[in-house]
């Protein structure tokens, strides 16, 4: 009964342990370098700068030692989003904004330009700049780096009053209870099935109906994640925890001059991509 | 197996030691909703646990052993009466941090006591909670999870542990904030055969290093372990002493529900047939030297 195996296809960022220098860059200098990038990338509206982001995303996987399926693997779901996109924008982007670039087709409301074909090719390297990227970044780093990387980085904002600390904390429990909640999905589909309730006989196109089939499973989630809720309060509170109450850190960051530069390459090649002058 | 401190050595100590634990005719009833009768959990509990005492509290269903459980460490505060841990009186909100700094707690289901996504991670939740220098709690953490026999898992994320490893790293993230007692709130009683022998001999070696184990189960051969066993029934003691005692009164224990371990049926049983056959054993060992006693008397 494969379609009821959550636990094993649910994990968050699929970690490989491999030795890269990818790998060993401090995780707070990662985050944000990644973030950096990806922002940046969605600002990036020419050909040109978006075949070096492109290029960029494979260097990284050729850097971190990855191999390059898994980040296609990622690409492949989005690829229906991606076509229902490209041609929603072929089709009426030409007409919405001030018409520039050379009219290729012009009838009634179709309006096609060059303009309008860049965006479509554009958005869709985007799209899979932006897989890949964020790939790299989730599998090179156990996902307890990531969360300890942006509690560093956000602990500025603790000048602004902003609970730092809880807030990593309901992401760290958060991600925790991952794993445990497809667990319980998993264990109430199987109940209900043997009780006769069909999962997943849905084709893909009735949508309708596979959001109902999800109905007897909400309500007992629920049920017993407020339970759980419970217990872990309790269980939080014998371990002293006071909300609010200053407490030490056990994981301290060690950014060194490496990740300076890695973070400072990121920046200086982002810019360049975004805003030379490319003919075209 | 383990040598029981003998009654007589307990008595002298009871009498020089200070109690860690002391609860002070300590009755609790939870809040009805809707006007329904209230039904008082507790009724005037008077207990005390002493420093390295083993300790197993036993009663049926709803006799109030998990509420009174939760009165060790200023979970719940008594309706009427006091619990005092060492010295501090739960009652007070400003003394709870240090109460359960003292008093640590263990439940029933592990998966909703772990927070953390690394068992390093969780280990050291508490240890941030009482504001533990950073660069001592590698040292309390490496400590915690010797002493819980998951060394070797420091990394691993909570989900790849089996049921009793995770029980054990829930013990170890209380151990390793030092408490002088440890409270077993049905600890074992999600786990199989191997989980809960190898989650006793943790607590074994725990009370062996000197912490006090308070301990609520359903299994008998567990309170036979402990030093004291306490029997609730509706919210009383009603009978408490050491197992050897407590396991004779079959007949009062099966009254109120309760089982007596399967060796100190077996030894009862066989007394009745034999009277020179021990009735006071309490474990599957202990009925083997006995047999075997028997046997070499019979063969002179």
């Amino acid at each position: 009964m494969t379609r009821f195996e959550w636990s094993r296809k649910i994990t968050i960022g699929h970690y490989i342990p491999i030795d890269s220098i990818i790998h060993r860059l401090d995780s707070s200098c990662k985050l944000l370098g990644f973030t950096v990038l990806i922002v940046a990338i969605a600002f990036c509206n020419s050909y040109f700068g978006n075949v070096l982001f492109f290029t960029f995303a494979l260097f990284l996987f050729v850097l971190s030692r990855l191999p390059i399926r898994y980040g296609l693997s990622g690409i492949k779901p989005a690829i229906p989003f991606m076509v229902i996109l490209a041609v929603l924008q072929l089709l009426f982007y030409g007409g919405g904004v001030t018409a520039s670039g050379t009219v290729y087709i012009h009838y009634s409301f179709l309006l096609i330009t060059s303009d309008s074909v860049r965006l479509v090719v554009v958005s869709a390297m985007r799209f899979v700049e932006i897989i890949l990227v964020s790939s790299v970044l989730t599998l090179s780093t156990p996902e307890t780096e990531l969360m300890h990387g942006m509690e560093r980085l956000l602990k500025p904002l603790k000048y602004i009053r902003f609970p730092v600390h809880q807030f990593s904390l309901i992401i760290m429990i958060a991600v925790r209870f991952v794993p445990t909640f497809a667990m319980e999905m998993e264990k109430l589909m199987k109940a209900q099935a043997s009780r006769g309730a069909a999962f997943g006989t849905g084709r893909w196109w009735q949508i309708i109906r596979r959001t109902k089939d999800m109905f007897p499973l909400m309500i007992p989630l629920f049920r017993s994640a407020m339970a759980r809720a419970d217990d872990l309060v309790l269980a939080m509170e014998c371990r002293c925890f006071v909300p609010g109450q200053s407490r030490t850190t056990y994981r301290r960051g060690k950014a060194r001059s490496r990740d300076f530069s890695f973070l400072l390459i990121i920046i200086g090649f982002s810019l360049f991509a975004l805003f030379y002058p490319f003919p075209g | 197996m383990r040598a029981k401190s003998s009654l007589a050595s307990m008595g002298v100590d009871r009498m020089e030691r200070q109690p860690l634990i002391r609860a002070e005719d300590v009755s609790f009833q939870y809040k009805g909703d809707l006007g329904e009768k209230v039904i008082p959990a507790l009724n005037q509990i008077r207990l005390d646990i002493y420093p390295g005492e083993y300790v197993a509290i036993i009663g049926r269903n709803g006799s109030g052993k998990s509420t009174l459980s939760k009165h060790f460490n200023g979970i719940l505060q008594p309706s009427r009466g006091d619990v005092w841990v060492d010295g501090w009186n739960t009652k007070e909100k400003s003394r709870l941090q240090e109460i359960r700094k003292k008093v640590g707690m263990v439940f029933q289901n592990p998966d909703n006591q772990i927070i953390a996504t690394t068992v390093e991670d969780d280990v050291a939740f508490g240890l941030e909670n009482i504001q533990v220098p950073p660069e001592e709690m590698d040292e309390r953490i490496d400590a915690a999870l010797r002493l819980a026999g998951l060394s070797s898992m420091r990394r691993r994320a909570p989900y790849h542990l089996s049921e009793g490893q995770k029980q054990r790293l829930a013990i170890a993230g209380v151990i390793a904030m030092r408490p002088a007692c440890l409270v077993l709130d049905e600890a074992t009683s999600r786990l199989d055969t191997y989980g809960r022998r190898e989650l006793l001999r943790v607590i074994r070696r725990l009370n062996e290093g000197g912490m006090a184990i308070v301990t609520v189960t359903h299994h008998m051969s567990e309170a036979a372990e402990a030093d004291r066993v306490i029997v609730l029934d509706e919210g009383s003691i009603v009978l408490q002493g050491p197992p050897r005692e407590v396991f004779q009164k079959q007949a009062f224990l099966q009254e109120r529900q309760l089982d007596v371990p399967a060796a100190s049926r077996i030894a009862g049983m066989v007394h009745e047939r034999c009277p020179s056959f021990r009735p006071d054993l309490i474990d599957s060992d202990e009925v083997a030297g006995e047999v075997r006693r028997l046997i070499g008397e019979g063969e002179k």
